[in-house]
């Protein structure tokens, strides 16, 4: 599969969502087509946790349905860990019902030095996926 | 009745990488079974333990989840749109560092990690860090309450210490909410302090206490009080009160709905029956007991554990080192939360009167 390939201004965008939504996990999803991303939509973390995300099933579906009008996919998903590394935990594994999705992970564990990393969970397994940053 | 199924990406592959199939039933219920029967790969994923429809897949009737509907039991008609669409979900661990720090609560099986985790997500506010703010706070804390709002407006005095545990002797003159936030952080950097530098009061009561999840008042005067009771009540929060006087200590929980401080006590007693409070003496470890207890309380409420004093005035007698406790119970006369209320709102707290009576510290 090729690389996704994403603009530095949703990489901040995201650092900047978890950053207002910490202590609590941020989420949202990166649409897009032919591993381009072209929209980043934030979304309401229904659980208001440290602990949980949950995009609001309301604002899922809207989002999903922006992007299937649109023709885009799901090429990333987006959340933060407030507190812990950049990798997926057991939770993000299980409940990972996206295979297709790169799931990215801002952690703010270091506060002034956000990190953002991208996996692939397909079936329990996390593989590491290289990003590649394109100007707009 | 015929619908069309909206498939999302991740389930094609379960449908022949069809994006729409047809199904039929008169309800979501009858749909799913329709789906599963047809599409056995699809109905592994909609079918949980137990056979119900598993937490992580939402359905939508007409761009509607259907737990704002009648979840399985709503009904379908001809042409309706149906999507099965898996949840974005997931969430960060306990770090290492805190499962060793939570260590010894985490083992009791009623608290767990997922207790943790309540904790960690829970709010508090503690209104007063005086004799009882302070052990209070300071066990929240340590228990990794993750959010600790502070109210205090009062600078540290040197004879605040006998007592004040969460302020050191160098904090003399400064403001107490933040020599308490400065020690809450060396017990615990998990925890988060809003401090609120202020009186509470009818203006910004119900605003503060409506952003917590518990109330913790240690606060020494019937104003503060009443006020709190209010706010508490009308907001829906759970109102843990305490206080002490000479050698004596009262603590209690109100759920609202279930009786509250002006059934206790309609009225406080005449101002100048009353004491000042920095005139009454009294031994740093009452405070102690019973603002531990306090925080026992809010735990409890937040872990869901046991029984909460809500319906029973606990009464400690150091002296005797005697609890005593007596029941309470809802006043269908109550003005706050009886039958027919007259407080419907925050009003003027000012003409009553300041005392350590009925139990109560002197901030």
């Amino acid at each position: 599969m090729a690389m996704l390939a994403i603009e530095q201004r949703y990489i901040d965008e995201m650092i900047a969502h978890a950053r207002q939504e910490a202590p609590l996990e941020c989420c949202g999803v990166l649409g897009g087509r032919d591993g381009r991303v072209l929209k980043l939509f934030r979304a309401t973390n229904a659980e208001r946790s440290r602990y949980r995300y949950n995009i609001d099933s309301q604002e899922l579906f809207r989002i999903n349905r922006e992007c299937e009008e649109n023709g885009w996919q799901f090429l990333g998903i987006y959340h933060s860990h407030p507190d812990s590394e950049a990798y997926p935990s057991p939770t993000d594994v299980g409940l990972a019902f996206w295979p297709e999705s790169l799931y990215f992970i801002v952690s703010l564990r270091d506060a002034g030095n956000p990190e953002v990393r991208a996996f692939r969970i397909r079936d329990g397994e996390i593989t590491e996926e290289e990003i590649e940053i394109v100007r707009r | 009745m015929a619908v069309t199924v909206y498939i999302p990406a991740p389930f094609r592959r379960l449908t022949n990488n069809r994006s729409y199939v047809e199904g039929h039933g008169q309800t979501v219920a009858e749909l799913l079974d329709d789906l599963k029967a047809r599409y056995p790969a699809l109905g592994d994923m909609l079918q949980g333990e137990g056979g119900d429809l598993p937490s992580h897949i939402s359905i939508y009737v007409n761009n509607q989840e259907i737990h704002s509907l009648q979840g399985e039991a709503t009904p379908l008609k001809d042409g309706d749109e149906v999507a099965v669409i898996p949840v974005i979900a997931g969430g960060q661990d306990l770090t290492s560092e805190q499962m060793l720090r939570y260590s010894r609560q985490i083992m009791i099986p009623d608290v767990g990690v997922a207790g943790q985790r309540k904790l960690l997500d829970a709010r508090v506010l503690v209104v007063g860090a005086g004799g009882l703010g302070s052990p209070a706070a300071v066990y929240l804390a340590a228990a990794g309450v993750g959010t600790l709002g502070i109210v205090d407006s009062d600078e540290l005095d040197l004879s605040n210490l006998q007592r004040q545990i969460l302020h050191h002797t160098p904090d003399v003159g400064r403001p107490k909410v933040e020599s308490a936030q400065e020690t809450i952080a060396r017990y615990n950097p998990d925890v988060r302090v809003i401090p609120y530098r202020e009186r509470l009061d009818a203006a910004n009561a119900l605003e503060i206490v409506g952003q917590y999840d518990v109330v913790v008042g240690a606060v020494d005067n019937f104003d503060t009080r009443y006020l709190l009771n209010d706010a508490s009540y009308l907001a829906g929060k759970p109102y843990v009160d305490g206080g002490v006087f000479l050698f004596e200590g009262q603590v209690t929980v109100f759920i609202p709905g279930q009786g509250c401080y002006r059934c206790l006590f309609p009225a406080p007693p005449p101002a100048e029956v009353v004491p000042k409070p920095s005139q009454v003496g009294l031994l740093g470890t009452l405070p102690g007991v019973i603002g531990v207890i306090e925080a026992f309380e809010a735990l409890k409420l937040i872990l869901g554990l046991g029984e909460s004093l809500a319906g029973r005035l606990l009464i400690f007698d150091a002296l005797a080192m005697e609890f005593r406790q007596v029941r309470t119970r809802r006043d269908p006369q109550c003005p706050l939360c009886g039958d027919a209320p007259t407080i419907r709102e925050l009003g003027e707290y000012k003409a009553l009167s300041s005392s350590p009576l009925a139990g109560r510290d002197e901030g």
